[in-house]
Protein backbone atom coordinates (compact mmCIF):
# COMPACT_ATOMS: atom_id res chain seq x y z
CA UNK A 1 0.00 0.00 0.00
CA UNK A 2 0.99 3.67 -0.77
CA UNK A 3 0.83 6.84 0.80
CA UNK A 4 1.55 10.25 0.06
CA UNK A 5 2.11 10.58 4.01
CA UNK A 6 6.20 10.03 3.73
CA UNK A 7 9.05 11.74 2.16
CA UNK A 8 7.47 11.92 -1.47
CA UNK A 9 4.82 14.23 -0.44
CA UNK A 10 6.39 17.27 -2.09
CA UNK A 11 7.22 16.16 -5.01
CA UNK A 12 3.64 15.15 -4.81
CA UNK A 13 2.69 18.28 -3.33
CA UNK A 14 4.47 20.27 -7.03
CA UNK A 15 2.46 17.87 -9.19
CA UNK A 16 -0.82 18.07 -7.63
CA UNK A 17 -0.49 22.23 -7.98
CA UNK A 18 -1.03 21.48 -11.65
CA UNK A 19 -3.97 19.87 -10.84
CA UNK A 20 -5.39 22.45 -8.77
CA UNK A 21 -5.37 20.27 -5.95
CA UNK A 22 -4.73 21.80 -2.20
CA UNK A 23 -2.78 19.14 -0.07
CA UNK A 24 -3.58 20.49 3.73
CA UNK A 25 -1.14 19.72 6.56
CA UNK A 26 -1.34 16.84 8.85
CA UNK A 27 2.07 16.63 10.45
CA UNK A 28 1.80 19.48 13.86
CA UNK A 29 4.03 19.93 16.81
CA UNK A 30 1.49 19.84 19.19
CA UNK A 31 -2.38 20.28 19.90
CA UNK A 32 -2.54 24.02 19.51
CA UNK A 33 -0.92 24.20 16.41
CA UNK A 34 -3.20 21.61 15.00
CA UNK A 35 -6.22 23.31 16.70
CA UNK A 36 -4.66 27.11 15.03
CA UNK A 37 -4.72 25.55 11.59
CA UNK A 38 -8.16 24.32 11.64
CA UNK A 39 -9.06 27.61 12.72
CA UNK A 40 -7.59 29.38 9.67
CA UNK A 41 -9.80 26.60 7.38
CA UNK A 42 -13.15 27.04 8.72
CA UNK A 43 -13.99 30.87 8.65
CA UNK A 44 -17.41 30.32 8.55
CA UNK A 45 -17.35 29.38 12.27
CA UNK A 46 -16.83 32.36 15.11
CA UNK A 47 -15.77 29.76 17.54
CA UNK A 48 -12.05 27.60 18.48
CA UNK A 49 -12.05 26.48 20.82
CA UNK A 50 -11.51 22.60 21.31
CA UNK A 51 -12.49 20.08 22.72
CA UNK A 52 -10.61 18.42 25.60
CA UNK A 53 -11.60 14.98 24.06
CA UNK A 54 -8.80 14.06 21.76
CA UNK A 55 -9.31 12.69 18.32
CA UNK A 56 -7.07 10.24 18.27
CA UNK A 57 -6.20 6.35 17.84
CA UNK A 58 -4.50 5.97 21.17
CA UNK A 59 -6.94 8.29 22.71
CA UNK A 60 -9.54 5.81 21.61
CA UNK A 61 -7.38 2.97 22.75
CA UNK A 62 -6.65 4.13 26.35
CA UNK A 63 -10.79 4.91 26.52
CA UNK A 64 -11.30 1.36 25.48
CA UNK A 65 -9.05 -0.47 27.76
CA UNK A 66 -10.81 1.68 30.77
CA UNK A 67 -14.26 0.48 30.31
CA UNK A 68 -16.10 -1.22 33.11
CA UNK A 69 -18.46 -3.05 31.97
CA UNK A 70 -19.75 -4.42 35.16
CA UNK A 71 -19.62 -1.03 36.37
CA UNK A 72 -21.27 0.74 33.94
CA UNK A 73 -24.55 -1.60 34.31
CA UNK A 74 -25.29 -0.21 37.97
CA UNK A 75 -23.84 3.04 37.75
CA UNK A 76 -24.83 4.26 34.02
CA UNK A 77 -27.59 6.35 35.33
CA UNK A 78 -25.64 8.59 37.42
CA UNK A 79 -24.20 11.62 36.25
CA UNK A 80 -20.80 10.18 37.79
CA UNK A 81 -21.03 6.40 37.06
CA UNK A 82 -18.58 4.50 34.74
CA UNK A 83 -19.79 5.27 31.57
CA UNK A 84 -17.63 4.94 28.99
CA UNK A 85 -16.86 7.88 26.41
CA UNK A 86 -16.39 6.21 23.76
CA UNK A 87 -19.03 7.62 21.40
CA UNK A 88 -17.28 9.70 19.72
CA UNK A 89 -15.32 7.53 18.62
CA UNK A 90 -17.68 4.99 17.56
CA UNK A 91 -19.81 8.03 15.80
CA UNK A 92 -16.63 8.49 13.40
CA UNK A 93 -15.79 4.96 12.96
CA UNK A 94 -12.66 4.51 15.35
CA UNK A 95 -13.92 1.93 16.96
CA UNK A 96 -16.59 -0.58 15.78
CA UNK A 97 -19.19 -1.52 17.90
CA UNK A 98 -18.12 -5.13 16.74
CA UNK A 99 -14.50 -3.82 18.60
CA UNK A 100 -16.33 -2.60 21.46
CA UNK A 101 -18.79 -5.65 22.32
CA UNK A 102 -15.60 -8.24 22.38
CA UNK A 103 -13.27 -5.95 24.33
CA UNK A 104 -16.35 -5.98 26.92
CA UNK A 105 -17.07 -9.15 26.43
CA UNK A 106 -13.54 -10.42 27.40
CA UNK A 107 -13.66 -8.11 31.04
CA UNK A 108 -16.65 -10.26 32.47
CA UNK A 109 -17.47 -14.26 33.30
CA UNK A 110 -20.33 -13.87 31.34
CA UNK A 111 -22.15 -12.21 29.12
CA UNK A 112 -24.98 -11.88 31.05
CA UNK A 113 -23.44 -9.79 33.53
CA UNK A 114 -22.94 -7.19 30.87
CA UNK A 115 -26.24 -7.43 29.11
CA UNK A 116 -26.98 -3.65 29.44
CA UNK A 117 -23.65 -2.77 28.28
CA UNK A 118 -24.32 -4.64 25.03
CA UNK A 119 -27.98 -3.59 24.88
CA UNK A 120 -26.49 -0.07 24.76
CA UNK A 121 -24.16 -1.02 22.02
CA UNK A 122 -27.60 -2.75 20.43
CA UNK A 123 -29.39 0.76 20.48
CA UNK A 124 -26.28 2.37 18.32
CA UNK A 125 -26.71 -0.50 15.99
CA UNK A 126 -30.12 -0.11 15.82
CA UNK A 127 -30.71 3.72 15.55
CA UNK A 128 -27.98 3.35 11.83
CA UNK A 129 -30.22 0.43 10.75
CA UNK A 130 -33.50 2.92 11.21
CA UNK A 131 -31.17 5.32 8.77
CA UNK A 132 -30.15 2.99 6.42
CA UNK A 133 -33.68 1.94 5.37
CA UNK A 134 -35.77 4.99 6.44
CA UNK A 135 -33.88 8.07 5.98
CA UNK A 136 -37.27 9.73 5.96
CA UNK A 137 -37.67 9.05 9.43
CA UNK A 138 -34.38 11.30 10.72
CA UNK A 139 -36.04 15.09 10.21
CA UNK A 140 -39.79 14.03 10.08
CA UNK A 141 -42.31 13.01 12.84
CA UNK A 142 -42.63 9.68 12.86
CA UNK A 143 -45.76 9.64 14.88
CA UNK A 144 -47.60 12.35 15.91
CA UNK A 145 -46.90 13.45 19.58
CA UNK A 146 -48.66 11.59 22.37
CA UNK A 147 -48.80 14.67 24.37
CA UNK A 148 -51.85 16.21 23.71
CA UNK A 149 -50.91 18.49 21.52
CA UNK A 150 -50.16 18.67 17.33
CA UNK A 151 -46.98 19.28 15.96
CA UNK A 152 -47.94 22.70 14.99
CA UNK A 153 -48.33 23.74 18.45
CA UNK A 154 -44.28 23.51 18.93
CA UNK A 155 -42.21 26.39 17.86
CA UNK A 156 -39.58 26.09 15.33
CA UNK A 157 -36.60 27.54 16.75
CA UNK A 158 -34.43 27.02 20.06
CA UNK A 159 -34.78 30.25 22.13
CA UNK A 160 -31.68 31.98 22.98
CA UNK A 161 -31.75 31.67 26.45
CA UNK A 162 -31.21 27.48 25.90
CA UNK A 163 -28.70 28.10 23.36
CA UNK A 164 -26.89 29.86 25.36
CA UNK A 165 -27.46 27.79 29.12
CA UNK A 166 -29.38 31.01 30.54
CA UNK A 167 -32.78 29.11 31.22
CA UNK A 168 -32.74 30.18 34.32
CA UNK A 169 -33.44 26.37 35.76
CA UNK A 170 -30.09 25.66 37.36
CA UNK A 171 -29.22 21.72 36.84
CA UNK A 172 -30.40 22.58 32.68
CA UNK A 173 -27.97 25.53 32.84
CA UNK A 174 -25.27 23.49 34.17
CA UNK A 175 -26.26 20.52 31.43
CA UNK A 176 -25.76 22.71 28.51
CA UNK A 177 -22.58 24.48 29.86
CA UNK A 178 -21.21 21.60 29.70
CA UNK A 179 -21.95 20.51 26.43
CA UNK A 180 -21.07 24.03 25.00
CA UNK A 181 -17.28 23.91 26.79
CA UNK A 182 -16.75 20.30 26.22
CA UNK A 183 -18.90 18.90 23.38
CA UNK A 184 -19.92 15.97 25.28
CA UNK A 185 -23.22 15.41 27.69
CA UNK A 186 -24.06 11.90 30.08
CA UNK A 187 -26.74 10.32 28.57
CA UNK A 188 -28.99 10.90 31.44
CA UNK A 189 -28.33 14.54 31.00
CA UNK A 190 -29.18 14.40 27.26
CA UNK A 191 -32.66 13.18 28.05
CA UNK A 192 -33.27 16.33 30.51
CA UNK A 193 -32.36 18.80 28.75
CA UNK A 194 -34.18 17.65 25.79
CA UNK A 195 -37.24 16.66 27.54
CA UNK A 196 -36.68 20.32 29.11
CA UNK A 197 -36.39 21.79 25.87
CA UNK A 198 -39.45 19.75 24.18
CA UNK A 199 -42.05 19.57 26.54
CA UNK A 200 -41.06 22.51 29.10
CA UNK A 201 -40.72 25.15 26.60
CA UNK A 202 -43.06 23.36 23.55
CA UNK A 203 -40.15 23.20 21.20
CA UNK A 204 -40.18 21.41 18.38
CA UNK A 205 -37.95 17.88 19.03
CA UNK A 206 -36.00 18.93 15.26
CA UNK A 207 -34.85 22.44 16.51
CA UNK A 208 -32.81 20.78 19.67
CA UNK A 209 -31.54 18.14 17.73
CA UNK A 210 -30.01 20.15 15.26
CA UNK A 211 -28.68 21.87 18.22
CA UNK A 212 -27.17 19.15 19.29
CA UNK A 213 -25.79 17.73 16.35
CA UNK A 214 -23.22 21.12 16.06
CA UNK A 215 -21.88 20.70 19.17
CA UNK A 216 -22.24 17.46 20.15
CA UNK A 217 -18.60 15.22 19.19
CA UNK A 218 -20.59 12.45 18.66
CA UNK A 219 -24.01 12.73 17.64
CA UNK A 220 -25.25 11.56 14.00
CA UNK A 221 -28.36 12.34 12.85
CA UNK A 222 -29.67 8.70 13.78
CA UNK A 223 -28.71 8.42 16.97
CA UNK A 224 -29.60 12.61 18.15
CA UNK A 225 -32.72 12.64 16.01
CA UNK A 226 -34.19 9.52 16.82
CA UNK A 227 -33.83 9.77 20.62
CA UNK A 228 -35.06 13.57 20.67
CA UNK A 229 -38.39 11.90 18.51
CA UNK A 230 -37.97 9.06 21.91
CA UNK A 231 -38.25 12.00 24.35
CA UNK A 232 -40.68 13.73 22.62
CA UNK A 233 -42.74 10.95 21.51
CA UNK A 234 -42.98 11.16 18.12
CA UNK A 235 -40.86 7.55 18.16
CA UNK A 236 -42.35 6.45 21.16
CA UNK A 237 -45.34 5.21 22.91
CA UNK A 238 -45.39 8.05 25.55
CA UNK A 239 -43.05 11.45 26.40
CA UNK A 240 -40.27 11.64 28.34
CA UNK A 241 -40.62 13.23 31.47
CA UNK A 242 -38.53 13.82 34.82
CA UNK A 243 -38.39 16.03 38.15
CA UNK A 244 -36.59 17.38 40.29
CA UNK A 245 -36.06 14.33 42.42
CA UNK A 246 -35.25 12.47 39.48
CA UNK A 247 -32.28 14.81 38.86
CA UNK A 248 -31.21 14.76 43.02
CA UNK A 249 -31.21 10.61 42.46
CA UNK A 250 -28.66 10.83 39.69
CA UNK A 251 -26.63 14.09 39.64
CA UNK A 252 -23.22 14.60 41.98
CA UNK A 253 -22.42 17.09 44.87
CA UNK A 254 -21.63 19.90 41.86
CA UNK A 255 -25.04 20.03 40.39
CA UNK A 256 -26.91 22.42 41.91
CA UNK A 257 -30.46 20.77 42.15
CA UNK A 258 -31.97 23.24 45.00
CA UNK A 259 -35.64 23.49 45.09
CA UNK A 260 -35.11 27.40 44.78
CA UNK A 261 -33.31 26.75 41.35
CA UNK A 262 -34.91 24.68 40.20
CA UNK A 263 -38.53 25.72 40.29
CA UNK A 264 -40.26 24.15 37.24
CA UNK A 265 -38.86 21.03 37.72
CA UNK A 266 -40.19 20.68 41.52
CA UNK A 267 -43.11 18.57 41.30
CA UNK A 268 -44.69 15.38 41.47
CA UNK A 269 -44.69 13.36 37.87
CA UNK A 270 -48.53 13.21 38.58
CA UNK A 271 -48.45 16.90 38.47
CA UNK A 272 -46.21 17.36 35.92
CA UNK A 273 -48.02 15.76 33.48
CA UNK A 274 -50.84 17.44 34.48
CA UNK A 275 -48.91 20.83 33.99
CA UNK A 276 -47.40 20.34 30.72
CA UNK A 277 -49.50 17.91 29.31
CA UNK A 278 -53.63 19.33 29.77
CA UNK A 279 -54.81 18.28 26.65
CA UNK A 280 -53.68 14.67 27.13
CA UNK A 281 -56.55 12.25 27.35
CA UNK A 282 -54.30 8.87 28.76
CA UNK B 1 -5.46 -3.00 -9.81
CA UNK B 2 -4.78 0.72 -8.49
CA UNK B 3 -7.63 1.61 -5.92
CA UNK B 4 -8.33 4.94 -4.94
CA UNK B 5 -9.57 4.89 -1.53
CA UNK B 6 -11.80 7.54 -0.08
CA UNK B 7 -11.86 7.92 3.80
CA UNK B 8 -14.80 9.85 5.12
CA UNK B 9 -15.98 10.89 8.54
CA UNK B 10 -18.04 7.48 8.91
CA UNK B 11 -14.83 5.55 8.78
CA UNK B 12 -11.88 7.23 10.34
CA UNK B 13 -9.52 4.13 11.23
CA UNK B 14 -6.42 1.97 9.14
CA UNK B 15 -8.06 -1.50 9.18
CA UNK B 16 -11.57 -1.05 8.11
CA UNK B 17 -12.69 -3.85 5.34
CA UNK B 18 -11.88 -1.06 2.69
CA UNK B 19 -8.45 -2.14 2.98
CA UNK B 20 -8.64 -5.36 2.30
CA UNK B 21 -10.50 -4.83 -0.55
CA UNK B 22 -7.86 -2.89 -2.33
CA UNK B 23 -5.09 -4.68 -1.79
CA UNK B 24 -1.33 -3.51 -2.57
CA UNK B 25 -1.63 -0.42 -4.62
CA UNK B 26 -3.83 1.60 -3.31
CA UNK B 27 -3.94 5.39 -2.40
CA UNK B 28 -6.09 6.95 0.89
CA UNK B 29 -7.43 10.12 0.84
CA UNK B 30 -9.54 12.31 2.96
CA UNK B 31 -11.17 15.50 1.44
CA UNK B 32 -11.73 18.47 3.57
CA UNK B 33 -14.76 19.61 1.79
CA UNK B 34 -16.10 23.19 3.37
CA UNK B 35 -19.27 22.90 1.90
CA UNK B 36 -19.97 19.42 2.99
CA UNK B 37 -19.13 20.18 6.39
CA UNK B 38 -20.87 23.55 6.38
CA UNK B 39 -23.68 21.87 5.03
CA UNK B 40 -23.36 19.51 8.24
CA UNK B 41 -23.39 22.52 10.17
CA UNK B 42 -20.73 20.64 12.69
CA UNK B 43 -19.36 23.45 15.25
CA UNK B 44 -15.46 23.93 16.07
CA UNK B 45 -15.19 21.19 18.32
CA UNK B 46 -16.23 18.94 15.63
CA UNK B 47 -14.29 19.61 13.33
CA UNK B 48 -11.48 19.83 15.25
CA UNK B 49 -11.91 16.54 16.33
CA UNK B 50 -12.17 15.18 12.95
CA UNK B 51 -9.12 17.24 11.56
CA UNK B 52 -7.12 15.40 14.20
CA UNK B 53 -8.82 12.08 13.92
CA UNK B 54 -7.17 12.17 9.99
CA UNK B 55 -3.76 13.06 11.20
CA UNK B 56 -3.40 10.26 13.26
CA UNK B 57 -3.55 8.38 9.45
CA UNK B 58 -1.81 7.79 7.10
CA UNK B 59 -3.64 9.14 4.40
CA UNK B 60 -3.39 12.55 2.54
CA UNK B 61 -5.82 15.68 3.27
CA UNK B 62 -7.07 17.22 0.06
CA UNK B 63 -9.17 20.06 0.17
CA UNK B 64 -11.60 21.00 -1.89
CA UNK B 65 -15.01 19.69 -3.28
CA UNK B 66 -15.33 16.26 -2.95
CA UNK B 67 -16.51 14.68 -6.20
CA UNK B 68 -13.90 17.26 -8.05
CA UNK B 69 -10.79 16.35 -6.33
CA UNK B 70 -11.53 12.30 -6.28
CA UNK B 71 -12.18 13.00 -10.34
CA UNK B 72 -8.94 14.33 -10.62
CA UNK B 73 -6.97 11.73 -8.08
CA UNK B 74 -8.47 9.00 -10.24
CA UNK B 75 -7.21 10.16 -13.13
CA UNK B 76 -3.65 11.19 -11.96
CA UNK B 77 -3.08 7.96 -9.62
CA UNK B 78 -4.83 6.26 -12.77
CA UNK B 79 -6.72 4.83 -10.58
CA UNK B 80 -8.96 1.51 -12.10
CA UNK B 81 -11.38 2.14 -8.76
CA UNK B 82 -12.62 4.32 -6.06
CA UNK B 83 -13.52 2.49 -2.60
CA UNK B 84 -15.64 3.98 0.04
CA UNK B 85 -16.43 2.41 3.46
CA UNK B 86 -20.46 2.28 3.43
CA UNK B 87 -22.30 4.84 5.28
CA UNK B 88 -26.30 5.68 5.78
CA UNK B 89 -25.26 9.46 5.52
CA UNK B 90 -27.43 10.43 2.56
CA UNK B 91 -25.57 13.49 1.94
CA UNK B 92 -22.73 11.18 1.44
CA UNK B 93 -24.83 8.99 -0.57
CA UNK B 94 -25.72 11.76 -3.07
CA UNK B 95 -21.57 12.44 -3.35
CA UNK B 96 -20.85 8.73 -4.24
CA UNK B 97 -23.86 8.65 -6.29
CA UNK B 98 -22.36 11.17 -8.33
CA UNK B 99 -19.12 9.71 -8.19
CA UNK B 100 -20.34 6.41 -9.58
CA UNK B 101 -21.67 8.31 -12.68
CA UNK B 102 -17.62 9.17 -13.56
CA UNK B 103 -16.11 6.17 -12.41
CA UNK B 104 -16.61 2.61 -11.03
CA UNK B 105 -17.46 2.85 -7.43
CA UNK B 106 -17.63 0.14 -4.99
CA UNK B 107 -18.73 0.24 -1.58
CA UNK B 108 -17.19 -1.55 1.11
CA UNK B 109 -19.47 -2.68 4.32
CA UNK B 110 -17.86 -2.15 7.94
CA UNK B 111 -17.58 -5.42 10.26
CA UNK B 112 -21.39 -5.81 11.48
CA UNK B 113 -22.19 -5.56 15.31
CA UNK B 114 -24.61 -9.13 14.86
CA UNK B 115 -24.37 -11.11 11.66
CA UNK B 116 -27.98 -11.42 10.54
CA UNK B 117 -29.41 -13.21 7.40
CA UNK B 118 -32.69 -11.20 6.89
CA UNK B 119 -33.32 -7.51 8.08
CA UNK B 120 -34.56 -7.63 11.92
CA UNK B 121 -38.06 -5.85 13.19
CA UNK B 122 -36.90 -2.75 13.40
CA UNK B 123 -40.63 -0.68 14.33
CA UNK B 124 -39.35 -0.47 18.14
CA UNK B 125 -35.89 -1.47 19.60
CA UNK B 126 -37.31 -4.54 22.07
CA UNK B 127 -38.55 -6.04 18.76
CA UNK B 128 -35.19 -5.85 17.00
CA UNK B 129 -33.43 -6.55 20.28
CA UNK B 130 -35.13 -9.61 21.12
CA UNK B 131 -34.52 -11.19 17.93
CA UNK B 132 -30.77 -10.16 17.58
CA UNK B 133 -29.63 -10.36 21.62
CA UNK B 134 -28.49 -14.03 21.18
CA UNK B 135 -26.12 -12.90 18.78
CA UNK B 136 -24.86 -9.95 20.29
CA UNK B 137 -24.05 -11.31 23.38
CA UNK B 138 -21.69 -13.64 21.60
CA UNK B 139 -18.07 -12.55 20.19
CA UNK B 140 -18.06 -11.22 16.96
CA UNK B 141 -21.81 -11.45 17.30
CA UNK B 142 -21.77 -14.62 15.87
CA UNK B 143 -22.14 -18.18 16.81
CA UNK B 144 -19.28 -19.92 17.91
Amino acid sequence: MTSDNNSGQSINRVKYKTQNMKILENQFENRLELVSYVSSLVNWLDDANPSPVIGNKQAAKDKLNAIEPKQYVRTRNFLDGKVTYLSPYIRHGMLTLNQVRNHALNKCESPEQIEKFIQELAWRDYWQRIYQSRPDYIWHDVEPYKTGYNATDYADDLPDDIARGETGVACIDQFIHTLLDTGYMHNHTRMYVAAYTVHWRRIKWQAGARWFLHHLLDADPASNNLSWQWVASTFSNKPYIFNLENVRKYAHDEINTGAADNQVLDASYETLTAQLFPNKTQ
Amino acid sequence: MNSLIWLHEDALRYDHPVFDKAGENSHTCYIWDADYLQSMDYGFKRLCFIYEAVCDLPVTIYSGNTVDVLGKLVSVKQATQLLVPTTPNPRLGSIITKLSEKMQVHTVEDIAFVKTKSNADIRRFFRYWNKTKKLAMQIDGKNA
